[in-house]
């Protein structure tokens, strides 16, 4: 960090600027509060209770859970899915990022849409069709062997989290300057020279980050598993289980420990190659020019796994559309509304329960994320660094893991929140925002930090103080990244299910969760019709904010040309 | 005449589809002699690096051919041609210490460690690189990084040379000291090269010959003196230098020279294209150290002076003429002239040598 070597003297100076605005300050206090009360505390009540046994400070949960092989089993069982879908997806993912950077390959547009539509799509939908094309009275049925269990979840879990390995290399790919192949083709290397000598040294950084980031995907996953697993049982689902089936929180928060360790790990590798990447572009602007003219050995193999990878995955996604319709599925193929019907009958509340709270938390996500990543590049105060950790902590940290936290945080009253939150929908909202937060923040320390501060001291020095410069200086300039930042927000909200499975209640409850119900109740039909509705109302959300942004963005044109 | 070294045939490269095609390199023929440096000179956009890539392999021509030492390049991939480049960004894998970016080709080649050793030492001898060998890219200066990418090319001994605008990351004054070595370098060497750059100064200080490309189109091939001071067309003669373009009619013509009336005045000028006749429109082209203000006088052009600058070796004056046409001209030694401020009514002498005129353009 470059501002650790600060003074005391200096640090009395920040106090006394902060007296100075007070409306600064009294933020500042807020958001502090609000991040130990539903960041910290939750995670460390986790972790007090899996210490604890009979009242005291104990490791016996652990030496219990670690002897038996009912609860190693899923442990070992986490690692080897982590570790096959993290390979296979990250392959999956290079192959797309190479042809979409490195070829001129035909409709790139689509393979991207396709590529990254599981991204937007309920994370238990691949699962879904994973049943209804394989499954006992599947198309085809025992074509891949028991799909509950390792192989099936593999399969879906590398088409749910091959985007993620897609999208991080196609940003590592598009940073390797053509003009470096270029010159060693010049210097007489061969493709497959090119390829060895060049690409994969200067890429491995980010395909290692990008393989961790599947791991701790394929880790934290918890909707495909409860569906597919089967015998093959995952920590993320057994913590689940521990807890709403048995009514063991210590069993179940060891669990979830043992699924925070690996995965905070897998992330602090991933945070500290990334801000490694020494090999980016080294000098001068990249040329934009590419090589062409590819051979056809390179080109066809490429090119055919990615149309074979797209067809699976829109045969997967084309087997929910067409389960949705039929009157039995496998059985009685005659085409019927009736699963529609059914599942908005049984699932109205479930769904505009879901809406309600996405529509609002949205909005104060979008607002929040951007406050925080302003006051972490821009101001300086006690507690930055505290603020910019904590604020990025349910990144990383496991979605069951979080649930679990906030219901051994909110059950009861305490004192750093008087009242019961739990069964409430705030406790849902509450933790939807502070767990999109992070992306949020992200996006918008990167958009911060593109705009030169010396414009925002002009405004300071005309006389705004901070907050009106924040309104009406740095606000405009990201608004970009606000609006990106909304449809991320709202896309994970919708989506959301492993941390928000353990809040939810009678009272308010959550679409996802609906879908698990019907797929629990083998009503794979109206499961569905349900995962359509959701992802209708997704692409329809992003589409609008996407007008919003076009229009914004013929606005902010003037702003580029500030930089 | 000697073979030429290096040859373009009806070059062609057009992009994007039939309706809707571009001709960025447009049927060009070069021949370029051995040892050789030819800059490729022009605005961006007019193909001059489609050329060098074509050159080099990394575009496939549309139509027609380049051969390197009577050897046809369009069957050989680029990998396999006997060319390097230098790059604009210089293109220095970032992953690999200086030596090992020098020594890459050689090894590609296979060839053994102490040959590679012996080559690229004596290489960074030559180009001032000494023990920089280990030395990561992102530890040198720009003008270092652009050495060893010179370096780099420069080993694999090929029969080409390609320049990519090589000098435009460097700052102003590191520009012109590099390009000053390149030259000296080339000569040394004696490699044929080909050198593309957008910067006029440059290509005239470095060059053996000069092509000024426009729109995908030759327009010149000469050495930069004929260039300068007889360009073939108006947009030559603005592009290389500054000029004046004046409208004037033929008078008479005799073997030498024309005899010009330009504004009721008689101006003289050397006789350079032969298909220029009497009584035809032409343009004078008249750089501004081609014109001196005097007191005016009967026999010359009359103008207002509008702004004067002096500059210690130079005086620079924009005269307005009575056809409100406005001139730029640059007195050198202006301790050696009368000087004029704005305002003043000055008479305008045209240097007869220097002035070239050029028939009016359709």
């Amino acid at each position: 960090m470059k501002h650790q070597g600060r003074s005391h003297i200096q640090r009395i100076n920040e106090i006394k600027k902060l007296i100075q605005e007070p409306f600064l300050l009294i933020s500042i206090l807020v958001i502090f509060y609000l991040l130990i009360l539903f960041v910290i505390f939750p995670i460390y009540q986790v972790f007090k209770t899996s210490l604890s046994y009979e009242g005291h400070f104990s490791l016996k949960n652990y030496s219990d859970v670690l002897r038996q092989s009912y609860y190693i089993r899923p442990l070992f069982n986490s690692m080897i899915l982590g570790v096959l879908v993290a390979t296979i997806g990250t392959f999956v993912g290079f192959v797309f990022a190479y042809a979409i950077t490195r070829t001129p390959m035909k409709a790139k547009g689509a393979f991207r849409l396709i590529a990254t539509f599981p991204m937007v799509s309920p994370p238990f939908v691949v699962a879904l069709a994973c049943i209804l094309l394989f499954g006992r009275s599947g198309i085809f049925a025992g074509a891949i062997g028991n799909i509950y269990g390792l192989t099936g979840l593999t399969i879906v879990e590398v088409i749910a989290y091959a985007p993620t390995a897609f999208l991080a290399l196609v940003g590592v790919l598009q940073a390797i300057d053509p003009a470096l192949e270029e010159a060693a083709m010049d210097c007489g290397a061969s493709r497959i020279k090119i390829f060895k000598t060049i690409i994969l040294p200067l890429a491995t950084p980010g395909i290692v980050s990008a393989w961790l980031l599947v791991f701790i995907q394929s880790l934290a996953d918890f909707g495909n598993p409860m569906i597919l697993s089967g015998d093959f049982s995952v920590l993320s689902v057994q913590a689940y289980l521990q807890i709403t089936g048995m009514y063991d929180l210590a069993r179940g928060s060891t669990l979830a420990i043992l699924l925070l360790i690996p995965t905070v790990i897998a992330f602090y590798l991933q945070k500290y190659l990334l801000s490694k990447k020494s090999y980016v572009t080294v000098t001068g602007k990249p040329t934009s020019a590419t090589i062409k003219n590819l051979e056809w050995y390179i080109k066809y193999p490429v090119y055919a796994f990615c149309i074979m990878f797209a067809l699976i995955v829109l045969l997967f996604y084309s087997m929910v559309v067409w389960g949705s319709f039929q009157k039995l599925w496998g059985i009685d193929a005659t085409l019927t509304l009736r699963n529609y019907v059914q599942m908005w009958r049984v699932g109205k509340n479930y769904i505009l329960d879901s809406l309600y709270i996405s529509v609002i938390i949205t909005p104060i996500t979008g607002i929040l994320s951007m406050f925080i990543a302003y006051l972490i590049t821009r101001k300086q105060f006690f507690g930055r660094n505290a603020m910019e950790f904590s604020s990025m902590l349910t990144f990383a940290v496991p979605g069951t893991v979080v649930g679990i936290g906030y219901i051994l945080a909110f059950n009861t009253p305490s004192p750093l929140m008087p009242v019961t939150l739990t069964g409430t929908g705030f406790i849902i909202m509450a933790l939807l925002v502070f767990r999109n937060l992070p992306v949020g923040i992200r996006n918008g320390v990167a958009a911060i930090e593109q705009i030169d501060p010396s414009i925002e001291e002009a405004s300071i020095d005309l006389g705004a103080d901070s907050g009106l410069t924040f309104r009406k200086i740095t606000l405009p300039m990201i608004t970009p990244a606000f609006f990106s930042g909304l449809a991320n927000c709202f896309v994970r909200s919708m989506t959301a299910i492993s941390a928000i499975i353990f809040v939810v209640s009678g009272k308010w409850n959550f679409i996802t969760v609906a879908v698990l119900g019907f797929v629990d109740n083998s009503q794979y039909a109206q499961a569905a019709a349900m995962s359509l509705l959701l992802i209708a109302i997704v692409l329809l959300a992003l589409g609008l904010i996407k007008l919003a942004t076009d229009r914004m963005g013929r606005g902010m044109q003037s702003s580029s040309i500030i930089e | 005449m000697k073979e030429a070294y290096l040859e373009l045939k009806d070059l062609t490269k057009s992009f994007g589809s039939d309706s809707d095609k571009v001709m960025a390199v447009d049927h060009i023929n070069l021949q370029v002699k051995e040892g050789d440096l030819v800059t490729l000179l022009g605005p961006s956009g007019c193909g001059k690096t489609t050329t060098l890539r074509m050159i080099a392999g990394f575009h496939t021509p549309t139509c027609g051919d380049v051969y390197i030492d009577g050897v046809s390049m369009n069957q050989i991939p680029p990998n396999k041609r006997p060319t390097a480049m230098v790059f604009q960004n210089y293109a220095l894998f970032p992953h690999m210490t200086v030596f090992e970016n020098i020594a890459y080709g050689l090894r590609i080649r296979k060839e053994s460690n102490e040959e590679v050793k012996r080559k690229v030492d004596d290489i960074m001898n030559l180009i001032g690189l000494e023990n920089l060998g280990d030395r990561q890219p992102r530890q040198l200066s720009g003008g270092q990084q652009q050495r060893v990418s010179l370096a780099r090319a420069l080993v694999m001994e090929p029969k080409v040379l390609l320049f990519d605008e090589p000098l435009s990351n460097l700052d102003a004054k590191l520009r012109v000291s590099t390009r000053l070595e390149i030259r000296k370098l080339q000569q040394r060497v004696g490699i044929t090269s080909v050198y593309v750059t957008h910067d006029q100064e440059e290509a005239m200080t470095l060059s053996d010959k000069v092509v000024i490309m426009d729109r995908g189109l030759i327009q010149q091939v000469g050495s930069p003196a004929e260039i300068y001071s007889h360009p073939v067309n108006r947009f030559v003669a603005g592009f290389i230098g500054k000029a004046n373009f004046l409208r004037a009619v033929v008078e008479t013509v005799d073997a030498q020279q024309l005899l010009l009336r330009f504004l009721g005045k008689k101006i003289v000028a050397p006789r350079w294209n032969k298909e220029i006749k009497a009584g035809e429109e032409v343009l004078i082209v008249a750089r501004p150290e081609s014109i001196l203000p005097e007191h005016p006088s009967e026999a010359l052009v009359e103008g207002v002076v509008v702004n004067s600058v002096y500059f210690g070796s130079q005086m620079l004056y924009e005269v307005e003429l009575p056809d409100r046409t406005v001139l730029q001209i640059e007195v050198a030694d202006p301790q050696y002239h009368p000087i004029f401020s704005q305002g003043h009514k000055v008479g305008l002498a045209f240097k007869d040598r220097s002035l070239h005129v050029l028939p009016m353009e359709g």
